[in-house]
């Protein structure tokens, strides 16, 4: 299974330095490491830190909206994820199913559900004009970044309540009974045994949340129809097909994967160790 | 240790809960409703109708061809990756479980992988492999449903496995003590005993499936092998109808469908052993 | 328990120096695994591409220097007089919303008795689709390509010629596609739509009439229109409009400092007016969506099509140059080399042709088939396309003074790629 990763992996190295057909310009993998050339990642490399760099827009937009959006998914998913592991009580339960129910629901779906909302005569824009009472209606699919990161913010949150959850069920109540017992008042509790204990939570919840926006494409092409949104995921989506540059797109691909990685293998290792612990 | 800031918490975070459960689920609903839309429109209610799912004559998901094949394609493809990752997630996991070394321990670290990379990632790596590679089979239904595996045997491997920690091996070993052959302890004792967990982990891949965008957008070949994902994306910013609607809220009766018979099964199967694993199972994650 | 210290040592110095001495092996495997590309001819091996066209090979048909096609040894016509496949699946690969439902339904009902059924894959752009084409995995049998690909397709073996005898209906097409620059003697094509590339908008939305600007592609810089206006998602398309605003007539261009002054201003059109970058102005301009948008002509017929309830025709316009000096194109319909259905392909063709389906085809999709019996005059006077949108119909003149997007070398077309692709960067 380890093979069905490795070897597509090293299909898009060979492609990523491979060569461009000359009459078609599509890519040409190269399968013998001796013989890799490394224009396609040189040119990549200097659109984002060379003269004319202009991937660069795109990357730091792409960093700052993964930022907000990963931040406002937390200040959302902590207190849901608190209240379903410490304040249901007995309707545990169907509060959780609830929370879980967008995972069954298609993404697209959700995303059309907000496409449909945000039409210029949609209802977000009757509901915050008063149905044309107030001139307060804004054109939100032109393009707007806001839109972009609510999209993202409301596709992905489902992902964060799970492990913060996960993570806040676990504490154990005659824990915070005994920090009580030694004179702790709640918000102390809070600070100093909740919030702690339930740290890798959080980041693992923040990682499972940020790494897939970053290779995210889909919702920027609902959302905004505008090359001014665009992001990491646009950049290689536009290129593989293009003539001449699906190697550049490989390419992209490969220093994006190489930045991530260290952020992806501390989560399976963190993961991996605290299954065993369990 | 007092009770009424406690309360009140409570009652703050659950209007928190509460709002946040009608911002995510009431747009759903709302398209749900609009697909039962008499016209044209996905804003404006223009009476109830069942206009979008048989009667149009050229726009409903009964008439229109590609909208039907949107649909079943997107079944078959739920139903093939189901049958075929949840049998192989049990197998690794049994082996995870059962054997120590470096091997078992390099493919757990590919199996979590698959839940933190970017799905583009895989899903052009997989792209080019088909391209480039003689695989035995081309772009279209079969390399769909490879990578779709690919992406899936996460689930039932992390899930199985949870299960079997906390199972633990004293039933196996008593098992054997009593004279079951190692193989028939497993079969007649343990699986059983992970009934819940295999019920848990099909029902949550059948639903990933149905929602899988990226991968099968890559991996597709014509018009007979677009899924219903990909017809909202293509379609939605074009020239949409309620019909869209329609599917996405076909696709979505799927889903709940699977869940809830899955709910029930467990609920046969798995109360029996007077643990509420199922839910805790999917949060260990 | 060792295991939980296991996990260190996947990522160990060892692990990494094993990777790579199976590398070396591996590479030897993967070389010796690699799919013939596509079998349509075109050679990816390593071991050299004699077989393949080389890029000088390419001849860049023009109207001053048409082009004869060859035909080579094992790519020739099929035989004549045969019947069609029976029980065949004709796949069809356009543009969405390119081909009319009604048409497909009659090809279907015309062949009935050979059991024959029609599938309508579609693709966003051009280049995808001769990707999927030249990868050879999904095959197609009729393809709507514009004649910018025309020399690569038949130079890389991905279309098959045509066998006219099929196609009678040729005769009620205009006589010069019969004999077009771009292939001469209808060896490869057979032509499909005329459009000419101008800009749309609805009166209610914009009250100026853009045709009266002494420069009008200048309204794209207008920041009047921030966020209200879209450009077409195609290479050719948006540059060139970009060249003719700049005042440029060579719309095939491969100068750098015209392309560069072309980059330049497409940057700064993001940054005035942020337009949206799109082909679907045939809903988003009658549908409210957008004011204004570089649109073919075809766009705003299909406009009439999707307006909603209370919104009259009257309020779409289309401008394009009255002298006829502005983008004049039309797209073919070609049959690739793997067709499954061959016959069936060429009678598709034939059908296509007939002028009865050639007008229902216009009245949804919108485009104006090339047929000789749909002149613009009769067009109007019939009340198929009012009088507001009399300006997107084809004249025959525009094919003599209009600028057509040939197909570019590669270098040049390398150069236009690299500049979309910033634009579509976004600042």
């Amino acid at each position: 299974m380890a093979l069905f990763f490795a070897v597509p992996l090293y299909v898009v190295l060979c492609v990523a330095f491979g060569t461009v057909d000359p009459l078609f310009r599509t890519s040409v993998p190269v399968w013998n490491p001796m013989q890799w050339q490394f224009t396609q990642l040189a040119t990549v490399f200097e659109r984002i830190v060379g003269p004319e760099n202009f991937y660069l827009p795109p990357v730091l937009r792409t960093i700052g909206f993964v930022v907000i959006a990963v931040a406002v998914c937390l200040a959302i998913a902590f207190p849901v994820a608190y209240f379903a592991a410490r304040h249901a009580g007995r309707h545990k339960a169907l509060v959780l199913t609830l929370l879980v129910a967008p995972f069954w629901i298609s993404y697209m779906m959700r995303m059309l559900a907000w496409v449909n909302l945000l039409q210029n005569d949609g209802w977000v824009n009757k509901v915050i004009s008063l149905n044309g009472l107030l001139p307060t209606e804004q054109n939100w699919l032109a393009g707007r970044p806001t839109t972009v990161i609510l999209g993202l913010i409301y596709g992905y949150v489902p992902y964060m309540i799970l492990p913060l959850f996960a993570a806040l069920d676990r504490i154990s109540p005659s824990l915070l009974e005994a920090a009580r017992d030694l004179g702790a008042g709640g918000f102390d509790v809070f600070r100093r045994v909740i919030v702690p204990m339930s740290l890798p939570g959080v980041a693992a919840g923040m990682l499972l949340v940020a790494l897939p926006m970053m290779g995210d494409y889909f919702t920027n092409d609902l959302l905004s129809g505008s090359p001014g949104t665009s992001m990491i995921g646009n950049l290689i989506n536009n290129s593989i097909s293009t003539p001449g540059q699906s190697g550049q797109a490989a390419a992209l691909l490969l220093i994006v994967l190489l930045v991530l990685a260290a952020p992806m293998i501390w989560y399976t290792r963190t993961i991996a160790k605290s299954e065993v612990r369990s | 240790m007092s009770s009424a800031p406690r309360q009140k918490r409570a009652y703050t975070l659950g209007t928190v809960t509460v709002i946040y459960l009608l911002w995510s689920l009431v747009p759903v609903a709302i398209a749900i409703m609009f697909s039962f839309n008499s016209g044209r429109s996905r804003s404006v209610w223009q009476g109830f109708s069942l206009r979008w799912y048989t009667w149009d004559p050229q726009g409903s998901v009964l008439n229109n061809e590609s909208l039907r094949t949107a649909l079943t394609h997107t079944l078959l493809l739920g139903v093939l990756a189901t049958a075929v990752v949840v049998p192989l997630g049990v197998l690794f996991a049994l082996a995870l479980d059962r054997w120590r070394g470096r091997i078992p321990t390099g493919a757990n670290f590919a199996v979590l992988l698959s839940f933190v990379v970017p799905e583009i990632a895989l899903a052009i790596g997989l792209l080019f492999m088909v391209t480039w590679l003689a695989t035995p089979f081309e772009l279209g239904t079969t390399a769909q449903v490879v990578g779709l595996i690919t992406f899936q045997l996460a689930y039932p491997v992390v899930i199985v496995r949870a299960r079997l920690l906390t199972i633990g091996t004293q039933y196996e070993e008593a098992a054997r003590d009593l004279g079951a052959s190692p193989l028939g302890a497993v079969r007649r004792v343990l699986l059983p005993m992970l009934y819940p967990a295999i019920f848990v982990s099909a029902i949550l891949v059948f639903a990933d499936v149905l929602d899988n965008f990226v991968l099968v957008r890559y991996l597709s070949s014509n018009a007979g092998t677009e899924t219903t994902s990909m017809k909202i994306y293509n379609t939605a910013r074009a020239a949409p109808t309620p019909a869209l609607n329609a599917i996405a809220t076909l696709i979505l009766v799927s889903s709940f469908v699977v869940v809830i018979a899955g709910w029930l099964a467990y609920r046969k199967w798995g109360r029996s052993d007077g643990e509420d694993t199922g839910l805790g199972a999917i949060a260990t994650m | 328990m060792s295991d939980a210290e296991q996990p260190r040592s996947p990522l160990s110095r060892r692990r990494l120096l094993q990777a790579t001495a199976l590398s070396l092996p591996a590479a030897g495997l993967l070389s010796a695994c690699a799919r013939d590309s596509g079998g349509t001819g075109g050679s990816a091996s390593s071991s050299g591409s004699s077989a393949s066209p080389s890029a000088t090979s390419l001849q860049i048909a023009s109207p001053t220097n048409p082009v004869k096609w060859p035909i080579s040894a094992g790519n020739e016509p099929i035989a004549a007089g045969q019947n069609p496949e029976q029980g065949g699946n004709l796949q069809l690969y356009s543009y969405a919303d390119y081909v009319a439902p009604d048409v497909i339904a009659s090809f279907e009902e015309k062949y009935k008795k050979y059991n024959v059924k029609v599938t309508y894959s579609t693709f966003n752009d051009s280049n995808e689709a001769l990707a999927k084409l030249r990868g050879g995995s999904t095959p197609y049998d009729v393809y709507t390509p514009s004649y910018d690909q025309l020399g690569k397709l038949v130079l890389g073996g991905v279309i098959q010629p045509l066998q006219q005898s099929y196609v009678t209906d040729i005769g009620n097409a205009y006589a010069e596609f019969q004999n077009p620059f771009y292939d001469q003697g209808w060896q490869y094509s057979a032509p499909y739509t005329l459009y000419t590339t101008g800009i749309g908008w609805r009166t209610d939305k914009v009250s100026e009439d853009v045709g009266a600007r002494p420069n009008p592609y200048d309204i794209f810089w207008d920041p009047k229109y921030r966020e209200k206006l879209a450009v077409l998602d195609d290479t050719r398309e948006a540059i060139g409009m970009t060249l003719l605003r700049n005042g440029q007539t060579d719309v095939n261009t491969g100068d750098d400092t015209i392309l560069n002054a072309a980059r330049d201003a497409l940057l700064e059109m993001t940054t005035l007016t942020k337009p949206r970058v799109t082909i679907t102005g045939y809903t988003d301009i009658p549908e409210g969506r957008l004011d204004l948008s570089q649109a073919w002509s075809g766009d705003l017929i299909a406009a009439l099509g999707y307006l909603p309830q209370g919104v009259k025709p009257d309020v779409l316009r289309y401008w394009f140059p009255a002298d006829g000096k502005g983008m004049v194109n039309n797209d073919l319909m070609v049959i690739p080399k793997n067709a499954p259905n061959p016959v069936l392909a060429h009678l598709f063709l034939n059908h296509l042709l007939d002028p009865a389906v050639a007008l229902a085809n216009f009245q949804y999709v919108g485009y104006q088939p090339p047929q000789v019996s749909l002149t613009p005059e009769k067009l109007v006077a019939d009340g198929i396309v009012p009088a507001n949108l009399e300006s997107a119909l084809v004249k025959p003149g525009y094919f003599n003074s209009g600028y057509r997007l040939l197909e570019l070398s590669p270098e040049t077309d390398a150069k236009w790629q690299a500049i979309w692709q910033q634009f579509k960067a976004g600042a």
